[in-house]
């Protein structure tokens, strides 16, 4: 019995794969990525005073922004557009220190290094006052419903009609292969964006998360950002025989997502080795989406990058998925000279 | 060697209001090949298992080798189910290895058919060779009985007339054999017959017992298609030996109307019924036709 | 007139078809027999245009004009026998009072009304069959494609699914289809007999018979074990060319006779 199982187990890649990967992940991750603490906090300052405050600050913060024409408006754009984790502004007593707090851990590192300064420096921390976690969670569990409905619910539903062996009858019957694929996504695209607005509604109603930007601007990212899963769940199901490897393979995309998108452990807190992995995920581009937009206001125009990376992968990862499934439903018919069909007059049937 | 290798005595089986098995008395001796017939939905099923030892009796009583059908019994039984019962995703030899070592007998040598392919993953198989593992398997450990449920289901003729070779030997061998079928052709090949209809044994012994006394007129005409056509349009329960037309439990006359109203030349002829008109009639009381 | 001429498949290093050519007139059925690996899912699969050629050519008419029941179960389980109808026919094109009409229509041909509300994996193997059947000709297909479409189904089923495929035969459709029962295939118009890839013999039956050549003698004792099978409870043997020894019985061979011997003839060539 030991042997068949091992015998067994040896055959299913799969599984194998997971047994061997998931360890040496984790062991990967919990030592290189799982960091609360911030390091290096992303720092602008402005204002007339800017240069000498900038050589005064502690290491701790790392001075990116100095502008010393800018004023508190300018500030708040900078923060807003996520270019920093806090902003100084300089020229008045006490100097007003503005904390990003959709950047949790740099916001609560900040505010600790701030309030050791006592009556110098007049903090004030926007987009989250309270430093609450679930509002930052909130916005990025947004994109983990979708990722989840995206990939392991699509994949099932793709490879049922494999595991039937119904896929043989519609590759034979006269439906277009891409009408294929949007009927059978559809329903989920349907689901998943249900799913998102009741998070959403209950995460304003619940925890009092703020939606503070463009709710169009919202849905359009999240549109974008189910092209992306829904591809991929059925890139997977072209590349699964059974419900049960469909599983196991969406968990494989699903797991790194969750760990290494910044939704539990921040991004800048990973050791460069290991956040490059992050930066190649697309929930990390939506939770910079749906961070931005609920709680900073953010407008577009500041969200180009992870606005435009998530198209980028819509576009492959849709397309390659498609002609993948294509591929399964029409093996040799259009480019296949050898059919021809009888002259037009032929044996017509009334069976 | 027992004298009797599996019996039912009285075997009832009820699954709350509905009953799959009643009151079914048969017994399998060493030496025959017993073939067990039925509708989907007769109970043929239920029985094995009853018999298998696999689900137990609501009343009545059970033997397999003289005794009740428990673990040890079980050791010296050979079992094909319909599923075969393989892992597909291990190599013929490993799967015989497995079984062997299951029911410690020695890993049996593989036929020249399948020399060849012992490394190869039985999911690769074609059907045919599939089963001829199966049986190995069951094989293996020289059982005193054998239970097969539908063996050659979907086999062309050719691996098929191989496999009964095999049955036949098991049953010289002095193994009793019960094999289920819907097949008559197989039906033929067995020793004795039983025929189940809704959970009852209906009747038992050689094909004439089976038949009884269920009649059919043959239809002996030059245009089979047309006439198969016309019956049917009819309503009568037509039936289809390679191209001759029969129909079972039918009035003569009433037929000859039919045929002369379509324009239909033939002679008909009253004959015993085949085990297929047989089961057909009984699907049709059944049905309440 | 539908065909695949000289058609030749290969799987990797199997050759699947090897120069096959088989044509189904419209208003017949054309049945293919043969054992695992012959290659009949291969060639009907080729016809119905799912399975590419490695050389020759398919005559056969677009997906609208086609109809095909493939060899797993044929509908989708979670939907009602209806429903099942229904997304086909809508597939098709068919609907309306013309899509109820029909689907009435066929539900009574099949005797399948009565479980018209039933999910399709509550019914029985018979039962499916001849769901995935009606599927396979709602739309009055000009050719129709079954692969296997009897085998392991009751035999009461099986005589109704006979019924059906000749009733759409008769009515001008041309039907090819694949059969482990050789009675079924006694029936057809037109018989072909597959074996590794090739093609050992097709015709019409009365053709077959008469084309046989060579002697099937009966024997308890078989002389030739590699060109011997046992039916019931004696052996037959085939002698291809020289004739059998003095005293031995022969007998008439039938179809399963007939694709047997031709079938070890191939073989044992093949082996020598």
């Amino acid at each position: 019995m030991i042997v068949k199982e091992f015998r067994e187990l040896v055959r299913d890649r799969r599984t194998l794969g997971l047994l061997i990967m998931m360890p040496l992940l984790l062991l990967v991750i919990f030592g290189y990525a799982a960091n609360f603490y911030v390091s290096s906090i992303e720092t602008a300052v402005v204002g007339p005073e800017a240069s000498h405050a900038a050589a005064a600050l502690p290491p701790l913060f790392n001075v990116t922004v100095t502008q010393p024409s800018g004023t508190k408006a300018d500030a708040e754009t900078l923060l807003q557009g996520n270019k920093a984790d806090v902003a100084f502004v300089t020229g008045q007593t006490p100097v007003l220190a503005l904390v990003n707090g959709s950047n949790l851990f740099a916001a609560q590192s900040a505010v600790a290094a701030l309030n050791k300064e006592g009556g110098k420096v007049d903090t004030q921390v926007l987009y989250n006052p309270g430093l609450k976690t679930s509002w930052v969670m909130v916005p990025a569990i947004i994109g983990l419903i979708l990722t989840f409905i995206g990939t392991i619910i699509t994949s099932i539903g793709m490879v049922r009609e494999r595991e039937a062996g119904t896929l043989e009858q519609l590759a034979v019957m006269p439906i277009k292969p891409s009408r294929v694929i949007l009927g059978k996504i559809a329903p989920y695209f349907l689901v998943a964006s249900i799913d998102m607005i009741i998070v959403t509604v209950l995460g304003i109603v619940l925890f009092g998360v703020p939606f503070n930007g463009n709710p169009f601007a919202f849905a359009l990212g999240a549109a974008i950002f189910l092209f992306v899963t829904l591809g991929l769940g059925v890139f997977i199901s072209t590349i699964s025989q059974t419900a049960g490897q469909a599983i196991q393979t969406a968990f494989f995309f699903l797991l790194p997502q969750i760990l290494l998108s910044g939704m539990i452990f921040p991004l800048e807190a990973m050791a460069a080795g290991v956040r490059w992995i992050g930066y190649l995920l697309p929930l990390t581009y939506f939770t910079m989406i749906s961070q931005g937009i609920m709680l900073r206001g953010a407008p577009i125009s500041s969200l180009w990058l992870p606005f435009g990376v998530l198209t980028v992968m819509a576009v492959v990862v849709f397309t390659g998925a498609t002609l993948r499934f294509r591929r399964d439903l029409a093996p040799g018919r259009p480019a296949s000279p050898a059919r021809k069909e009888p002259a037009a007059g032929e044996t017509v049937s009334t069976a | 060697m027992t004298a009797v290798q599996l019996r039912a005595r009285q075997a009832t089986r009820r699954f709350g209001a509905f009953t799959a098995v009643d009151d079914v008395s048969m017994q399998v001796r060493p030496g025959e090949v017993v073939g067990l017939l039925g509708a989907n939905g007769a109970g043929k099923t239920t029985l094995i298992r009853m018999l298998l030892g696999l689900i137990a009796v609501t009343s009545g009583s059970i033997e397999l080798l003289g005794g009740p059908p428990d673990r040890q019994r079980r050791r010296r039984l050979g079992y094909v189910p319909q599923g075969l019962g393989l892992y597909g995703d291990l190599t013929v030899r490993e799967n015989l290895s497995f079984s062997a070592h299951a029911y410690g007998a020695a890993e049996p040598a593989l036929p020249p058919a399948l020399t060849g392919r012992a490394g190869v993953l039985v999911r690769e198989l074609p059907l045919g060779a599939q089963r001829q593992v199966a049986f190995l398997a069951a094989l293996a450990h020289s059982p005193e009985v054998l239970v097969l449920d539908e063996p050659t289901s979907g086999v062309d003729v050719l691996a098929s007339a191989a496999l009964w070779d095999t049955i036949r030997a098991q049953a010289e061998r002095g193994a009793g054999v019960l094999v289920t079928t819907h097949y008559m052709q197989e039906a033929q090949q067995c020793d004795r017959l039983l025929l189940m209809s809704n959970g009852q044994l209906v009747a038992q012994g050689s094909e004439a017992d089976i038949i009884g006394s269920t009649t059919a007129v043959a239809v002996r005409t030059g245009d089979w298609a047309q006439a198969f056509a016309a019956l049917s349009a009819a309503g009568a329960p037509v039936m289809l030996a390679g191209r001759a037309i029969r129909v079972p439990n039918a009035n003569p006359a009433q037929l000859q109307q039919v045929l002369d109203a379509a324009g239909i030349q033939a002679s008909l002829q009253p004959v015993p019924a085949t085990i297929e008109e047989r089961m057909l009639v009984l699907a049709r009381a059944t049905n309440g036709l | 007139m539908f065909a695949v001429r000289a058609a030749t498949v290969r799987f990797g290093h199997t050759l699947a078809l090897d120069d096959v050519t088989v044509e189904v007139p419209g208003g017949s059925v054309v049945a293919v027999v043969g054992g695992d690996g012959a290659g009949k899912s291969t060639l009907l699969r080729a016809l119905a245009g799912e399975v590419p050629l490695d050389s020759g050519t398919i005559e056969a008419p677009p997906k609208q004009r086609l109809g095909y029941l493939p060899a797993s179960s044929g509908s989708w389980a979670a939907l009602t026998v209806t429903q099942n109808i229904d997304f086909v026919a809508g597939i098709y094109g068919l609907a309306g009072e013309e899509l109820c009409a029909r689907r009435a229509e066929l539900l009574d041909r099949a005797s399948l009304t009565a479980a018209a509300g039933r999910l399709a994996a509550q019914l029985s193997g018979g039962m499916r069959r001849k769901l995935g059947f009606i599927m396979a000709v709602v739309h009055r297909p000009a050719l129709l494609i079954l692969d296997e479409p009897s085998t392991g189904i009751d035999p009461v089923s099986r005589i109704d699914l006979w019924r059906l495929v000749s009733e759409a035969a008769a009515s001008g459709a041309a039907v090819l289809m694949s059969t482990t029962y050789l009675d079924e295939a006694e029936r057809a118009a037109h018989l072909v007999v597959l074996d590794g890839g090739k093609v050992l013999v097709q015709g019409p039956y009365d053709e077959v018979r008469a084309g046989f050549a060579g002697v099937v003698t009966q024997t308890g004792e078989p002389v030739r074990p590699e060109w011997a099978w046992r039916r019931g409870r004696v052996q037959h043997e085939y002698w291809p060319g020289a004739g059998p020894p003095p005293g031995a019985t022969a007998v008439a061979p039938d179809l399963e006779d007939i694709v047997i011997a031709l079938s070890l003839a191939r073989r044992n060539a093949v082996l020598s």
